[in-house]
């Protein structure tokens, strides 16, 4: 019964909702309507479940005293600030706005800036001439590195310009995106595409349970 | 007399030249073939009316749409209607849609032609329409159809595998490393980790990535090697908790099972990336698993992986993460490998006849696609004009 | 030596990294920036909209990538504003709020829009799919009130929007696949016309949409914002960004260059 309930739902609710697309009549657009506010109410449920899953998490290593346990005292510590600011204040507070501005923008800005860092190391690794096909992506990605930012114009028409042309540069990595890069996205998404409905079957008929947690 | 039949004569003649020059003037006309009919393929909350373009030169200048409920007296709609707004020029038939409308009553309309000068003709009245709501939307009759054929194709080909037949399911490198990877960090005596990507439990890549976890956690409980499982989404880590230990007791290793292993970081992005490259970092484990849905942060989780010499099998329906993890990883499961994956790694006949299924699908996608070029090629544009106007 | 660059350690190129990055940051350097399509389909759009039109403008990313998408934001607004044209904000990020919030404010204070009647914010909701389905039968269904508390029914500019029917854009600026969730819900469902200014690393996610018309226009990570910023003529940040970013840029490709000079040359010594 643990599991059936939960296939008969899935089963219930997928068959409905796809009818819903298929049918203008009031009685399927309210319907439709409904399922969706209820799937709204999830969102902060799932908001809840997330802050006491810390809470518990966090406890529990400071009880067990795991590795590193005394930074759980940091997680809490900005936790409570935040809640304790945020909740009856607002996020327009000045002094939550500072915090934010002062703390948490400069700590995911310094981990999304790190991203450069690591294209540039991949990049120097993984663009090698070892093969045709290689070479051909590498030349690509130059084209397109070079096209992104105004200096790979500059080049062309400082250099170039004696073609008559102008603004090659961006032109190129104009195409290369308009159309052997969307050709292969084209190939995948169509792929993508049908596996999602593939395993959106499999889901609704109860073929694939392993969100149920496993198991038969 | 023959004054009198000069003047008949010229009272004749004038009254020919008025009446045929009144016929060939282009003047303002009642406007006609007015029909009201129920809106197609609506939920009945809509009335349209269609009339014929006025003539060029006819002087009108825009139209008032009076309508009458259930026989009572006409009454205006809204403001007066330009030409711009009710011609299709399309199909060169003036059309109005009357969205006031009630399914309980009944709806009569005149359309009155409103002319340079302010004067107005009006229509005949249409006969009365009652608006219905539809049951099913013929304009989504394709969609219907091949919705029908995809499902009839994954279902009779599990019945096919089910029936006892063998599948040819090509080789993915990425699945077949996992075992690799696997007794390599059982050697080194180090411990697995496995990052199941941002994405929600509705999220298709996660529920792909949570099959091969179950996969992956029944090897580690037979070696006993340790699964670390940082989580981005609460409802995912309770449903991966309960994946995992299921995967451990099918195995006979319920005391192997640890759920501190398996635990919730952050739902922010980058802080969980930094939560999981500390723990690489610090842990090094000898295995990383980079499966389900990755945004910007693909490529700081891969590569701190290589800096530390992991081996790391990565997957993603994320089409712009491929690249990073091509770039950084061992192997990759490109776009539906991922989906293909459970059903590769499980070999379980259900999985693999919905593979198969999958398969026919992408045959029809491409049967399609070559016969709409050549057709197009050709000059015959009738599938194109048929996938435009599927919604 | 020529084993060292083909294997080079990867902090030499975080230290060369770091250096494109901070030498150019001394220096004023200003290179031309020339219009991309996909920008400039974006700002015709907009600027084609009568006065008095309504577009909602979504922060869907969180301070991880403001550097690139505050000055699209920032662009935007100033083009709404002077055109007279009402601005729902919204976002669907909960740490987006704070950072729309100071943004909003601060190009409406410039602009001396009011709000309430020149924009509103509404703030966030979490559930981005059932956020985008809900508005599109009520936005009031999903955001009673504006983000200090206000219910909708009470704010000017709000007075005759019921749901997308009544929005003439929707500007999604993105760090992650909300483009593609607003496509998918709003455009497809409900025929919302939808722009987007998306991170550098997303652009080629989004090209797909571009052709096909379900994306009116793209702004293409901080080379857009810089762009969008020349169109609108307030040369700010964007543009700043992008003289330093060619630099990084210039870096890799030498780098990339080098690396496979040496590498051949080294193939050619040990085939020889």
């Amino acid at each position: 019964m643990k599991r059936q309930i939960p296939l008969a739902l899935c089963f219930l609710f997928g068959v409905v909702m796809i009818f819903t697309q298929f049918s203008p009549h009031p009685v399927s657009k309210s319907i439709y309507e409904r399922v969706i506010s209820g799937a709204l109410i999830i969102g902060p449920f799932a908001l809840v479940l997330a802050t006491i899953t810390l809470i518990q998490t966090h406890i529990n290593r400071i009880q067990r005293r795991t590795e590193h346990w005394g930074y759980s005292f940091v997680v809490f510590a900005g936790l409570i600030t935040m809640v304790a600011i945020g909740v009856p204040f607002g996020p327009e507070n000045p002094v939550f706005v500072w915090l934010y501005t002062n703390v948490q923008v400069p700590m995911d800005a310094t981990m999304f800036s790190l991203l450069a860092f690591f294209i540039a190391s991949a990049a120097y690794r993984a663009f090698r001439a070892r093969s045709t096909e290689a070479t051909l992506l590498l030349v690509t990605a130059l084209i397109v590195m070079l096209g992104n930012v105004p200096v790979g114009d500059l080049i062309w028409n400082t250099i170039l310009s004696w073609t008559g042309f102008e603004n090659q540069a961006s032109a190129a990595r104009g195409w290369i995106l308009d159309n052997p890069n969307l050709s292969a996205r084209r190939g995948i998404i169509l792929g993508v595409s049908l596996g999602v409905i593939s395993q959106s079957i499999r889901i609704i008929l109860g073929i694939e349970r392993s969100y149920l947690g496993g198991g038969d | 007399m023959t004054h009198y039949k000069i003047c008949l004569w010229i009272a004749v003649c004038t009254t020919l030249f008025l009446w045929t020059s009144l016929g060939y003037t282009q003047g303002p006309t009642a406007p006609s073939n007015v029909v009201a009919k129920d809106t197609p393929n609506d939920d009945g909350t809509s009335i349209t009316i269609t009339w014929d373009v006025p003539a060029d030169g006819s002087g009108i200048v825009g139209y008032n749409i009076l309508s009458s409920i259930d026989e009572a007296d006409f009454t205006q709609i809204g403001e007066q209607l330009s030409l711009e707004d009710v011609i299709d020029t399309k199909t060169n038939i003036c059309n109005y849609q009357d969205t006031t409308v009630s399914r309980l009553n009944a709806f009569t309309y005149i359309i009155q032609a409103v002319t340079e000068s302010g004067d107005t003709i009006q229509s005949q009245q249409t006969e009365s329409v009652r608006p219905k709501a539809q049951i099913f939307h013929t304009g989504k009759i394709p969609l219907f159809l091949a919705m029908l054929l995809f499902s009839a194709a994954i279902v009779g080909n599990i019945y096919y595998v089910r029936s006892g037949r063998e599948v040819f399911v090509r080789r993915i490198p990425g699945l077949e490393a996992v075992d690799e990877a696997i007794g390599r960090a059982t050697e080194m005596g180090r411990s697995i980790l496995y990052v199941l990507g941002l994405g929600g439990v509705s999220n298709v890549a996660t529920i792909a990535s949570m099959t091969i976890l179950g996969q992956v956690a029944r090897r580690t409980a037979d070696y006993e090697t340790p699964l670390r499982v940082p989580c981005n989404d609460p409802i995912v880590l309770n449903v991966v908790r309960e994946m995992v230990k299921t995967s451990y007791l099918d195995e006979g290793r319920p005391d192997a099972y640890s759920e501190d292993n398996i635990f919730f970081l952050t739902e922010s992005q980058f802080a969980y990336a930094a939560g999981v490259d500390g723990m690489m970092l610090r842990e090094k484990p000898a295995a990383i698993f980079l499966q389900g849905t990755f945004y910007a942060e693909s490529l700081i989780l891969a590569e701190t992986g290589n800096s530390i010499g992991a081996i790391q099998i990565a997957g993603t329906d994320s089409e712009a993460q491929l690249p990073f993890f091509i770039a950084a990883c061992d192997y990759t499961l490109i776009g539906e490998e991922l989906y293909a994956a459970s059903a590769y790694l499980s070999k379980e006949p259900m999985l693999l006849g919905s593979l198969r299924g999958q398969d026919w699908g992408k045959l029809f996608i491409f049967g399609l696609i070559i016969v709409g070029v050549i057709l197009e090629l050709s000059g015959i544009n009738w599938i194109t004009t048929l996938l435009q106007n599927v919604r | 030596m020529l084993t060292r660059i083909v294997n080079m350690d990867r902090r030499y190129v975080f230290i060369l990294v770091a250096l494109a990055v901070i030498i150019p940051m001394l220096f004023s350097v200003s290179l031309p920036v020339s219009i991309s399509q996909p920008t400039q389909n974006l700002y015709d759009y907009i600027e084609n909209l009568p006065a008095g039109s309504t577009i909602m403008l979504a922060f869907d990313y969180g301070p991880s990538s403001l550097a690139e998408l505050n000055p699209m934001a920032r662009a935007i607004l100033i083009q709404c504003f002077r055109n007279d044209i009402k601005v729902i904000a919204l976002t669907l990020y909960a740490d987006g709020t704070t950072l729309a919030s100071t943004l909003i404010k601060e190009v409406a204070e410039e602009a001396q829009a009011v709000d309430g009647e020149d924009y509103v914010f509404l703030g966030f909701r979490p559930g981005a799919t059932q956020v985008i389905l809900g508005m599109g039968t009520e936005i009031a269904g999903v955001f009673e009130t504006d983000l200090s508390g206000k219910p909708l029914s009470e704010i000017p500019i709000m007075k005759n929007i019921v749901n997308y029917d009544q929005i003439d854009l929707l500007v999604d600026l993105a760090s992650s696949a909300t483009p593609d969730a607003w496509i998918i819900y709003a455009n497809v469902q409900y025929g919302l016309k939808i722009g987007a200014g998306v991170t550098g690393v997303m652009i080629s996610q989004m090209f797909p949409y571009l052709q096909t018309g379900q994306l009116v226009g793209l702004m293409s990570g901080i080379l857009g914002a810089a762009e969008y910023e020349n169109l609108v003529d307030v040369p700010d940040k964007g543009m700043q960004w992008i003289n330093v970013e060619s630099f990084v840029h210039l870096l890799i490709v030498l780098l990339v260059v080098i690396g496979n000079i040496a590498y051949l040359i080294q193939r050619e010594r040990e085939e020889s």
